[in-house]
């Protein structure tokens, strides 16, 4: 069997998804393309032996439709010859991407692989692409559909977390991810973003706001109040009669926050790493999908993880670091506690309530974040996972070589 | 049946009247008789001879109606959707563009009769608050099938189209004017035809949109998203107020949401596709069962005894002016009878009388009454503490505090006004009327009005028979209980009587599963996620625990040796005893009532400790079937022992009285959905696991060969 071997990981700075974000003005394709073209430049890398490149996107019309991937492969004057494709997993996007290059690569056909996501929230916002289940009665009510912030409030009701314990947690992102910032943990793999001009626009995370504190946080108002009480607390209790009523306890301190960015990786295998004069950083050894109630939905990680766990033969135990996707607080916490995670090795340097989560580009960058961690801390074995839309979960473990 | 006539000025008149009725009522035959009079409408047309055509009635009903013995009948899909089909077809000749058809309404119409109105070009009716119009298929569990969504998805938006099907479904024509559903409205019905003619003389076409956008979708594009937005919230709110429980809410909706991205036509056959599947569902039978042959046969009279003339009460004297009093002196009010409402002392009687001016006063504001009407029910109106004001009451009504003592006291006070003419009601919940009856001078015109509350919204009177009462007595209260609009349930005087009695296996059930480790919010919300308009506990609590208990009293009392305690009394005696928690009247229930006027109330939080959550439920199922599942043998159980005796009766009575799902179509018509071969089943399975209160009587098979 080939090994599948990570030679590169780079992201963008995440750019809030706002009109004032710096990143509102770069096209997607534009975004996407910075981000072939740094790699590119990076490792000195000959295009026409990539085989694919297999790019997440969750609202891919408008601007990001049509085949994103191929479309910036070719804007980004990469070789006729790479061929690429769109995918979308919900917010798995990016990590499903790697994935599926692990297992190209392991499979023997292909021997070079670019893997990644893009998400410009701000341009194309989020449920842009409508979607079939979330705006039909017949289905809604046949599958029990809920938004996100409604399954996390019952996640949280469910687990008896209060509103003080997801805004400590929310505080300790912050607190992590502007520590790892300023620590310079993110800068190797973060890659400036310039306009056609060539003029810089960002090169750090905008979203952080490292003088969050528990007072500001707990000031904020409940995000999903509102249309819990038009009805979707109702849909959501029609399976979970044992909760009275659902506490809406996530804020948009306490959630991830809307942002623009993208993230890539260079994924081959050993022969072709060699061929290329490239080192490998670390070494895709197991995957895992899962899926669940997908009105509860945000609790696939914990199956997902014992999934991949269970494919490479390894506990838990086994691992040094975490990552799983701060979607909200509460999946997070829950997964934790699923898990009997040592809350000091899961999500080191923040995530995606301090620094953002666009959507399909997440999880090819978290998965960057924790093998750099692995390096600078000297540490084995990491895991990263993603609770995903529709009640599905994805893990990724990876080793450094 | 149907006149035609043309004006000089090439304007046909037809004029609908159907023989030996006062209504015309729109069916199958109906149309096929109207098609060939629109082949020669549109041969006119063709010839240059016809300018526009008005429709009109010169009967008391404009057009109402359905085919609802062949809907109740068919299965077939395929059938059901030709039938759609047709009428559709139908109601597109009659506003193919070309001529302007206007209907001109000087009566109700209503049902499949509005669909063809919704078909004409402009729409006139008469401004008169008696006259009814709309679509209120959902009533009966159905949905337009003519065409009438998409027409009014066009004309009004997906909103507000939804809103008149499924939310108030009948205006009266100012109310029908500002939603947009019809487009003018005149005073007296000698205006009609001229306002009908004046505008066909400044609208020489007479086109839809839907045909001058043939091929476009009603909302466009660039307003889809929101317009899907409000999709969303729509089906969020149904699934919140009805827990998506009748059907018909769902296809309507759907058949809207998938109408916002098509062209007219193919949104139409959406809509027959919705309906049939609609019709065939056994929800849908239920509703029709229940609540039109159902329905008709009680008011057909049934049940009411042979050989008696009509009752009509012109004057109600009522004993009482609380909650109840008030309700009833309202009820009878707007219902156009004179009322004399007494109590012990001034303040009360003025508070009383306040409360009855307010609440006619909202009626008015919500266009519920005509302003006549209000006037009239103020003027026929007397509160006082002077018992002479009884004299010439063709009836009395007592509704007084729930003490036989006090009953009798204030009964005796009145007993010189009733005489052979008339007749005395008691409105009492539990107090056995033959006990009552018996200290009067005239115990055979003595009888039981059991109404609920609030009396002037629920649709019920349970109509209690004392030993003594005569069988004119029962005619007399039977056609009362009409004349008021509601519907009357004869029971006879028996412990709990029908409804209060059948509701309490509900709430004892309720309690049982909280002894047997359910969460009580479970209980709760599967209670009215099956469909119950009350959660068991919340219910217990607004009668009060002891309340609940009395009747178990009662059962113990009236069945001797025979009867057995429900597991249940351990729970309550519990709640009551150990932990002084009887019920909101002392604000320590099962819920806390710190906050009295919260909207909603919380559950008691210390209720683990008392009641230890042991079962974690996954099968909602079996639950949801238990709670509704006792109630249906204690109807049974009714029915036996003679308590309640037509199944009619005990159908519409479980739906209105204690608020039994409507979508069952009531608690007998329950086994039907069910079938009665798997319900028996079910049964035993459950009395296995629960106990002898899961025993199915015999009478069952009576009832349903």
């Amino acid at each position: 069997m080939n090994e599948a071997f990570i030679y590169d990981a780079i992201k963008t700075p995440r750019g809030k998804a706002k009109k004032t974000g710096a990143l509102y003005q770069i096209k997607p394709i534009e975004l996407l393309a910075n981000c072939f073209k740094a790699i590119q430049k990076r490792n000195d890398l000959d295009t026409t032996l990539v085989n694919d490149a297999i790019i997440g996107c969750v609202s891919p019309v408008g601007e990001q439709g049509a085949n994103i991937a191929k479309s910036a492969l070719l804007f980004a004057d990469w070789s006729n010859k790479v061929s690429g494709f769109q995918l979308n997993r919900f917010c798995a996007s990016g990590l499903e991407a790697v994935n599926l290059a692990a297992m190209k690569i392991r499979s023997g056909w292909e021997d070079l692989i670019i893997a990644g996501g893009i998400e410009s929230m701000s341009r194309t916002a989020i449920e842009s692409d409508g979607g079939a289940m979330l705006f039909d009665p017949s289905v809604i009510t046949h599958i029990g559909y809920v938004p996100q912030g409604i399954s996390a409030d019952l996640i949280a009701t469910l687990e008896d977390y209060d509103r003080e314990v997801l805004d400590a947690y929310a505080l300790q992102s912050q607190q992590r991810a502007a520590k790892a910032w300023e620590a310079g943990y993110f800068d190797s793999a973060t890659i400036p973003i310039h306009n056609t001009a060539g003029m810089l626009v960002l090169e750090k995370d905008e979203h952080l706001r490292p003088s969050t504190s528990l007072e500001g946080l707990a000031k904020l108002k409940p995000a999903f109040e509102k249309i819990g009480s038009i009805g979707f607390d109702a849909i959501a209790m029609r399976k979970y009669p044992v909760v009275e009523r659902i506490k809406h306890l996530h804020t948009a301190g306490n959630s991830s926050g809307i942002v623009d960015g993208a993230a890539l990786m260079l994924i081959g295998s050993a022969e072709m790493g060699k061929r290329l004069g490239l080192t490998p950083k670390a070494k895709i050894i197991s995957v895992g999908n899962a899926s669940t109630d997908p009105t509860l939905m945000l609790q696939g990680p914990t199956p997902a993880t014992k999934r991949a766990l269970k494919n490479i033969g390894m506990n838990k135990e086994d691992i040094d670091l975490w990552e799983m996707n701060e979607a909200f607080a509460s999946p997070v916490l829950k997964f934790q506690r699923d898990m009997d995670i040592d809350p000091a090795i899961l999500n080191v340097n923040g995530g995606a309530i301090a620094m953002g989560h666009p959507l399909g580009a997440t999880g090819c960058m978290i998965l960057g974040t924790l093998m750099n961690e692995l390096i600078r801390q000297k540490k084995n074995t990491g895991l990263a996972t993603l609770c995903v839309g529709g009640g599905m979960g994805i893990a990724t473990i990876i080793e450094i070589v | 049946m149907i006149q035609y006539k043309k004006d000089i000025e090439n304007i046909a008149i037809v004029n609908l009247e159907m023989d030996g009725r006062d209504g015309n009522i729109i069916n199958h035959k109906l149309y096929k008789a109207l098609e060939p009079v629109l082949e020669h409408l549109l041969l006119e047309k063709e010839k240059g001879q016809l300018k526009g055509v008005i429709f009109t009635s010169s009967q008391k009903t404009f057009l109402t109606g359905g085919d609802l013995e062949y809907l109740y009948e068919t299965y077939s899909p395929e059938a059901l959707y030709e039938y759609s089909q047709e009428i559709q077809s139908f109601f597109r000749k009659l506003e193919a563009p070309g001529i302007p058809v206007v209907a001109a309404m000087n009566g109700s119409c209503l049902g499949l009769g509005f669909e063809m109105v919704l078909a004409c070009h402009y729409r006139i009716a008469v401004d008169d608050n008696d006259i009814q119009l709309g679509n209120p298929e959902i009533e009966l569990g159905l949905m337009p099938g003519g065409g009438a969504s998409i027409r009014l998805l066009w004309m009004l938006g997906i909103e507000n189209a939804y809103n008149v099907l499924t939310k108030q479904k009948k205006f009266n024509p100012s109310e029908a004017l500002e939603r947009g559903i019809i487009d003018e409205i005149v005073e007296q019905e000698n205006d009609l035809i001229p306002a009908a003619k004046q505008w066909i003389r400044l609208n020489n076409k007479g086109s839809r949109i839907w045909d001058v956008k043939a091929e476009q979708a009603p909302v466009s594009k660039d307003k889809l998203r929101e317009t899907l937005k409000t999709v969303q919230r729509l089906t969020a709110s149904l699934v919140s107020s009805i827990y998506a429980n009748f059907p018909a809410h769902l296809s309507i909706l759907n058949t809207l949401a998938e109408g916002v991205k098509l062209d007219f036509d193919t949104a139409c056959k959406i809509e027959s596709q919705h309906f049939s599947e609609l019709v065939i569902k056994q929800d849908t039978k239920n509703m029709m069962k229940t609540f039109w042959f159902d329905l008709n046969n009680i008011k057909k009279g049934e049940m009411r005894p042979e050989g008696y003339g009509k009752f009509r009460t012109r004057k109600v004297g009522v004993i009482g002016a609380g909650i109840m009093g008030t309700g009833i002196a309202l009820t009878c009010l707007v219902n156009g009878l004179e009322v004399v409402m007494k109590d012990v002392s001034e303040s009360i009687v003025l508070k009383g009388k306040e409360l009855v001016y307010s609440k006619l006063k909202e009626m008015r504001n919500t266009n519920r009454i005509s302003a006549a009407l209000c006037e009239k029910a103020k003027s026929n109106f007397i509160a006082t503490e002077d018992i002479e004001q009884f004299e010439n009451c063709d009836l009395i009504i007592e509704a007084v505090f729930e003490n036989k003592n006090l009953k009798i006291k204030v009964a005796k006070e009145v007993d010189q006004y009733v005489d052979e003419y008339s007749f005395f009601g008691t409105n009492t919940v539990s107090i056995p009327i033959s006990d009552l009856g018996s200290v009067f001078k005239l115990p055979k015109n003595y009888i039981g009005l059991h109404f609920f509350s609030p009396v002037e919204k629920v649709h019920m009177c349970e109509i209690v028979r004392g030993k003594q009462t005569s069988g004119e007595t029962i005619a007399r209260a039977f056609d009362f209980v009409k004349q008021i609009k509601k519907i009357p349930v004869i029971v006879e005087d028996n412990w709990g009587f029908f409804a209060a009695r059948v509701q309490n296996t509900y709430i004892l059930e309720g309690i049982q599963m909280l002894q047997e480790g359910f969460s009580a919010a479970s209980i709760e919300n599967l209670g009215r996620q099956a469909g119950m308009t009350r959660a068991p506990l919340a219910l217990a609590d607004s009668l009060s625990l002891n309340l609940v208990l009395r009747y178990e009293e009662q059962a113990a009392k009236h069945y001797g040796p025979k009867y057995i305690a429900h597991p249940a009394v351990a729970a309550i005696n519990k709640m009551i005893e150990d932990v002084d928690r009887p019920g909101r009247p002392t604000k320590r229930g099962f819920y806390n009532y710190d906050d009295d006027s919260a909207e909603r109330q919380l559950l008691w939080e210390e209720m683990e400790n008392v009641f230890p959550t042991t079962q974690v439920v996954f099968d909602f199922n079996e639950p949801k079937e238990r709670l509704l599942i006792v109630q249906v043998l204690e109807t049974l159980w009714c029915i036996h022992e003679g308590v309640v005796q037509s199944v009619a009766e005990a159908n519409l009575g479980s739906i209105y009285g204690w608020g039994f799902p409507a979508f069952k179509g009531g608690a007998v018509q329950y086994i039907t959905d069910y079938g009665k071969e798997a319900f028996i089943a079910r049964c035993k399975h459950y009395e296995a696991q629960h106990g002898p209160r899961f025993q199915v009587p015999n009478i069952i098979h009576k009832l349903l060969p």
